[in-house]
């Protein structure tokens, strides 16, 4: 198992929040954006006719992934889409950890694709990223 | 049952509860909780938390308070006030919220139920097309930087410059819909990237658009309806719920980022990193301020052009302009938000998370028309049920910072009621009950169930029976449109 991911019940009662996980950092961060990108449509239903390359260097995992996720939120809004997937690579360098990505997805249409919440942004509420041996963790609220 | 708190919690009142400085390190302040038994013990362990973290803030006066329909929230509860000293306190976005100036609006009509009914669904047609909602939606005003620099510091006025509204409107809104000390060089490229498109958009979540009948039988104080609009008689009104779009949440995320470093700069500690905080005089600070009035005017504009919707598009249903229809706006107000106000104490710095402005009659901030009832409070329900107009009163000033509930605040997980029922099940059942939804997401329907909901009834009786605000009436929804 790379990396998964799963939906938490009760930890946030009025948004939404998930756990995610994988053998690495990249996989991790991967677990992550499968998760939030579920959060705003069922990417299945959204085809890939948008497309944007991030790059993105931070000095720890845990700050790597927040601005990650904010800024799969800033062009939800800032470009009207929603996503179908999204290509990433993490590498680190020294003391630096660096994200490359490309986000993938396309203008929003609520005729064609299966719409879900409307995040407002990534919380520090409950926010965690952690090393378990050879697997890394992250817990995430988002704000609806 | 027993509380969600090893906490002591002393009773002061039938409706007011106190949590004493005692309870936690570093509480400047008591705690005090409006709730009945019944609510208190139906509130989550976040509630007790929170607002005791509240209570530890620097600056704080009187007490931290948590209004009946609090619940958990980021940093403050939900339905969390607290008010600071200018010079010695501190401004949080975590006491006004990711959605800054998330509001309530209500339109009154001459309309009764007997005239919309038979044409219910065209309008809930009509009203879906005009009112974009749901994620991702983009409004029809076209903005460039300039136009949104306008909108950032003159909020609901700019919107009747460029014609989306009548000028009468801007009496019947809190701070006349324009709210002083906006700069918008205090706000990021990336909160105008967010917000620019989105101006007359609903959002999704809670947020609603929804028509409304008040039936005699549900009017509580007939004279104090009358001056604000209300004739009962199955009498049609339409509600709005929401706020500033992804251009208040990015200046909410961007000045949390600001505020975590300027803690440590001021030596400021908090019992939660989503209080992060600044002195209200540092520039930090006032930066916050200043970005949070844009985002809170904007929020104010974004309300006026979804007004100039509604109109439209009950003009074109019913074929009679919307002055002939007697679509005033009664009262917006916003739940989420900081504002300097002036108490015993002197002026503060008064949050309100999740929680209204309740002013009494004879305030100056009262509209004249107001002023002899109280402010207009506006308290949605859950899109089951119904909601409430009530009104401020004197005691809310002297206990609670002017300030009473929003809404009717969430017991259940938005994860466990999608599993309790399906969007398409729900939208039939209401159907059956004479409430027709229009909705943008079906998963983001069942989310916002009416059991999910505490009963607002009993959260506006307590308000109420604490005299922190008057019910006038009770609204029940015939429509909804949600995104």
């Amino acid at each position: 198992m790379a990396s998964s991911f799963r939906f938490l019940d009760d930890i946030a009662l009025a948004d939404l929040a998930f756990e995610a996980e994988g053998d690495s950092v990249e996989e991790l961060l991967r677990a992550a954006t499968r998760a939030l990108l579920e959060t705003l449509a069922d990417p299945e239903t959204v085809a890939e006719t948008w497309e944007r390359r991030i790059t993105k260097a931070e000095d720890d995992p845990a700050d790597l992934l927040f601005e990650w996720l904010s800024d799969i939120v800033y062009w939800k809004d800032a470009a009207g889409v929603v996503f179908h997937d999204a290509e990433l690579f993490v590498r680190q360098e020294g003391s630096a950890w660096t994200l490359e990505a490309v986000l993938r997805g396309a203008s929003v249409d609520q005729t064609e694709q299966t719409l879900r919440n409307d995040v407002k942004g990534i919380t520090k509420h409950l926010y965690d990223v952690k090393q378990d041996g050879t697997r890394w963790y992250a817990r995430v609220v988002v704000d609806v | 049952m027993t509380l969600q708190t090893e906490m002591r919690v002393n009773r002061i009142t039938d409706e007011v509860w106190e949590i004493p400085v005692t309870e936690k390190p570093g509480m400047v302040v008591p705690a005090r909780i409006y709730a009945t038994p019944g609510i208190l013990h139906s509130m989550d362990r976040g509630v007790f938390d929170q607002v005791t973290n509240v209570a530890c803030l620097p600056g704080i006066t009187r007490y931290a308070l948590c209004m009946p329909d609090g619940h958990w929230g980021y940093g403050f509860p939900i339905g969390g006030v607290a008010a600071f000293d200018l010079e010695t306190g501190v401004i949080s976005p975590g006491g006004v919220g990711y959605d800054v100036n998330c509001g309530m609006r209500l339109i009154r009509t001459d309309l009764t139920l007997g005239d919309v009914r038979p044409k219910l669904e065209r309008l809930m047609t009509e009203l879906f097309r005009r009112v974009p909602a749901g994620v991702g939606a983009a409004g029809f005003v076209r903005l460039n930087r300039d136009s949104f620099d306008a909108v950032m510091t003159r909020g609901a006025r700019w919107c009747i410059e460029e014609g989306y509204g009548w000028n009468r409107d801007l009496a019947h809104i809190e701070e006349g819909g324009c709210i002083a000390g906006a700069d918008p060089s205090t706000v990021s490229d990336h909160a105008v990237g967010r917000g620019i498109n989105q101006l007359g958009t609903l959002g999704s979540g809670n947020h609603y658009l929804e028509v409304q009948v008040v039936s005699n039988d549900r009017v509580f104080d007939p004279e104090t309806a009358a001056a604000l609009g209300l004739t009962g008689q199955d009498q049609i009104m339409v509600m709005v719920h929401c706020g500033s779009r992804g251009f208040g949440h990015q200046v909410a995320s961007d000045y949390l980022k600001t505020f975590e470093k300027a803690m440590r700069r001021y030596g400021i500690a908090v019992k939660d990193q989503q209080l992060a905080c600044a002195p209200f005089r540092s520039p930090e600070g006032q930066e916050y301020f200043a970005a949070m009035n844009c985002a809170a005017n904007t929020a104010f504009a974004n309300r006026q052009v979804i007004t100039h919707q509604i109109r439209g598009a009950f003009a074109q249903v019913f074929g009679r302009s919307a002055e002939e229809l007697g679509m005033e706006l009664v009262y917006d107000v916003a739940h989420n938000i900081a504002k300097v106000e002036r108490y015993p104490e002197g002026e503060l710095l008064v949050h309100r998370k999740g929680s209204t402005r309740a002013f009494g009659p004879g305030s100056p901030d009262v509209p004249r028309d107001f002023q002899k009832i109280g402010q207009p409070v506006i308290c949605g329900g859950s899109m089951e049920t119904g909601s409430y107009l009530l009104v401020g009163t004197d005691r809310a000033v002297r206990e609670t910072f002017g300030s009473t509930m929003h809404g009717s605040g969430r017991t259940m997980s938005r994860a466990q009621a999608k599993k309790s029922i399906r969007g398409e099940q729900l939208q039939q059942d209401m159907k059956r009950r004479g409430i027709l939804v229009k909705a943008v997401s079906m998963s983001g329907l069942a989310e916002e169930a009416g059991f999910a909901y505490k009963n607002i009834s009993e959260v506006v009786e307590t308000v109420d029976r604490a005299g922190i605000t008057k019910k006038v009436a009770e609204l029940r929804p015939i429509g909804n449109i949600k995104g």
